[in-house]
């Protein structure tokens, strides 16, 4: 009876120490399965719809001049980087695709930023008024858009991708990189910058895109001088101004690199755009042409 | 000589109209080749020949160029990057339902009902409060609501945001799109795929407009109010007086622009009148002052830009 007992307990103990075990084992198995890879957002869905969408949509609307190019070209020049590694994607991998797909822009008319996209989208008014980025051809159809191709295997990961974080040569990162350094090679005239000086890391990041892979391919032969504009938010706080901190930075740095620059705090036509959101803030009520 | 040596009969031949056997031979072949011409013309004449009947010639711009890729693409980046609470939304349904509404069928009886699958797919609730109707004044609504992404105006829903600036046209005879030309509301019919398709989602806007909506007007302009608009044709007749508390105005002018109308205008007073009969209050303000800051943003140095306190 006592051995019974002893044997049931022992089974008692061991069924459940094997289940558990068992349950260890699986465990990371589930979490693979439902858990993400990465923690940046993963593949955009419907990404060569929007892909194919946008491209003709430029060329149709925006540019017809651009009678040349050819979406389906460039959709595949695209995907030959889709099925690269997530974690292996260089800025030299678009290079196909930044060839079929770049397009002169208009002088004068380059709009470089950091920390302030959307203002930057409202103010330029798709290309009526300025040429950012995100309305050159290669920029538009990409942006705020994401990819990757899974880990292990040939399809795109729609769960997850890598950031900058997860690794450095993920496929988003290596794409705006490379096509920074197309857009400030291709930019000529009067240059100009928008930067956050209410931006607690500072309004010129030293280690940006815009300080990385934007001004050392600014081509000095095209460019006549640099309009910088430090636009504070409306309330503030105004972290920094011309001629401060990382702005004086910036600043050094392209007067030792041979350029003709000025610096404006809260150019006044970006500054009224700011307001239709503030119009009863007493920093609105400031709108005079003298400037602050 | 003699000369019959040349017309004497062959020997073996009959004599008669019989040919020789090398002009027989000769004829055959021309009646070989003469069938097979023939032959090669009706198949060739066939395959030329088009299917269905060429698209009729309207005055009016024709289809956009890629137009369906260009639709599927705006109702994704829609759906799946700008207003991710619709990413249920199936692209691939709207795209046919938007082809099935205007394809094979004749561009001048063009019809509400055409478009009721499209509509019923795209249907969107937005937020009361937050409608901005507008009557020549169209980069400027859209301009204020780029800035304030809470307001929306028919362009910034997802049927109007796909349809935007595009043109669309078919034929009866035809499954294909006319990309040459269109019909021209004026010089061609008013019942076109375009003009009935804008009225349409117009209504249906209206209809699920609520609470305290607004409208931005041109006071510029000598018809500030036009009952031939789209706005004052079917939008203000189609605001539902049980869900729409309030239509203000936004009764703007150009900057260093003329004043040909303001809000004590008599024909502001038209579309007061229009509205207290369906019982739906009205209220109206000159040159709203955010709206005035966009106006701005392009003349910063103008007087009228700087006195703003």
């Amino acid at each position: 009876m006592a051995a019974q007992g002893c044997a049931l307990s022992w089974m008692s103990l061991r069924l459940p120490a094997l289940l558990l075990l068992l349950l260890l084992l699986l465990a990371p198995g589930f979490a693979g399965a439902s858990g993400a890879r990465w923690s940046g957002e993963g593949t955009t869905p419907h990404l060569q719809s929007i892909f194919l969408g946008r491209c003709t949509e430029y060329l149709a609307l925006l540019n017809p001049q651009l009678r040349d190019k050819n979406c389906t070209d460039i959709w595949e020049a695209f995907q030959a980087v889709l099925a690269k590694d997530p974690c292996s994607v260089l800025p030299s991998d678009y290079d196909l695709f930044i060839n079929l797909s770049r397009h002169s822009i208009p002088r004068d008319k380059s709009l470089f930023w950091e920390n302030n996209q959307l203002l930057v989208a409202s103010y330029s008014e798709k290309t009526r008024r300025f040429m950012p980025l995100g309305d050159v051809l290669y920029g538009r159809i990409v942006d705020f858009l994401i990819w990757c191709r899974q880990e292990n295997a040939s399809g795109l990961d729609y769960q997850s991708c890598p950031d900058s974080e997860g690794c450095e040569d993920n496929a988003v990162d290596s794409f705006w990189k490379r096509a920074s350094m197309q857009y400030a090679q291709d930019s000529s005239g009067v240059i100009h910058v928008m930067l956050n000086g209410s931006e607690p890391t500072g309004a010129y990041p030293v280690e940006g895109f815009f300080a990385d892979f934007e001004i050392p391919y600014l081509q000095k032969d095209k460019i006549t001088r640099i309009e910088i504009w430090v636009m504070h938010e409306i309330g503030g706080p105004n972290l920094e101004s011309c001629g401060e901190g990382s702005v004086k930075i910036l600043e050094d740095r392209l007067k030792g690199m041979g350029f003709q620059y000025s610096c404006t705090n809260n150019h006044l036509p970006v500054k009224l755009l700011m307001c239709v959101d503030h119009s009863t803030h007493p920093d609105c009520a400031l709108t005079s042409s003298v400037p602050d | 000589m003699k000369a019959s040596a040349g017309f004497s009969p062959v020997p073996g031949e009959e004599p008669g109209c019989h040919l020789s056997k090398k002009a027989k031979v000769c004829l055959g072949i021309l009646l070989c080749v003469l069938v097979a011409g023939t032959i090669v013309a009706v198949v060739v004449g066939v395959l030329k020949w088009p299917r269905t009947p060429p698209h009729r010639e309207w005055n009016g711009t024709g289809t956009t160029p890629h137009f369906s890729e260009i639709v599927l693409g705006r109702c994704y980046t829609y759906t799946q990057v700008l207003r991710p609470e619709l990413r249920h939304k199936d692209c691939g349904q709207i795209g046919k339902a938007f082809m099935n509404a205007f394809l094979s069928k004749d561009p001048c009886n063009s019809s509400e009902q055409d478009y009721q699958l499209l509509l019923k797919l795209t249907n969107q609730t937005t937020p009361c409060h937050t409608n901005v109707f507008w009557s020549k004044s169209n980069q400027l609504a859209h301009q204020y609501t780029r800035v304030r992404q809470d307001m929306f105006t028919l362009e910034d829903t997802l049927m109007g945001y796909i349809a935007d600036g595009l043109d669309w046209c078919g034929d009866a005879g035809s499954s294909e799109m006319n990309y040459q030309s269109c019909p021209h509301r004026r010089k061609d019919c008013i019942n076109n795929p375009t003009s009935v398709f804008w009225d349409t989602v117009s209504k249906r806007f209206a209809e699920n407009a609520c609470g305290v909506v607004q409208v931005v007007l041109n006071g510029s302009i000598s018809n500030t109010f036009d009952e031939n608009s789209t706005f004052g044709r079917v939008e203000i007749h189609n605001l539902h007086p049980g869900k729409v508390s309030r239509l203000q105005a936004w009764v703007m002018h150009d900057i260093g622009g003329v004043h040909s109308h303001s809000c004590s205008s008599p024909i502001i007073n038209d579309l007061k009148f229009i509205l207290s009969k369906r019982n739906i209050s009205f209220t109206c303000q000159d040159d709203y002052r955010p709206i005035k800051f966009l106006q701005c943003v392009k003349n910063p140095d103008h007087s009228s830009c700087s006195s703003i306190i």
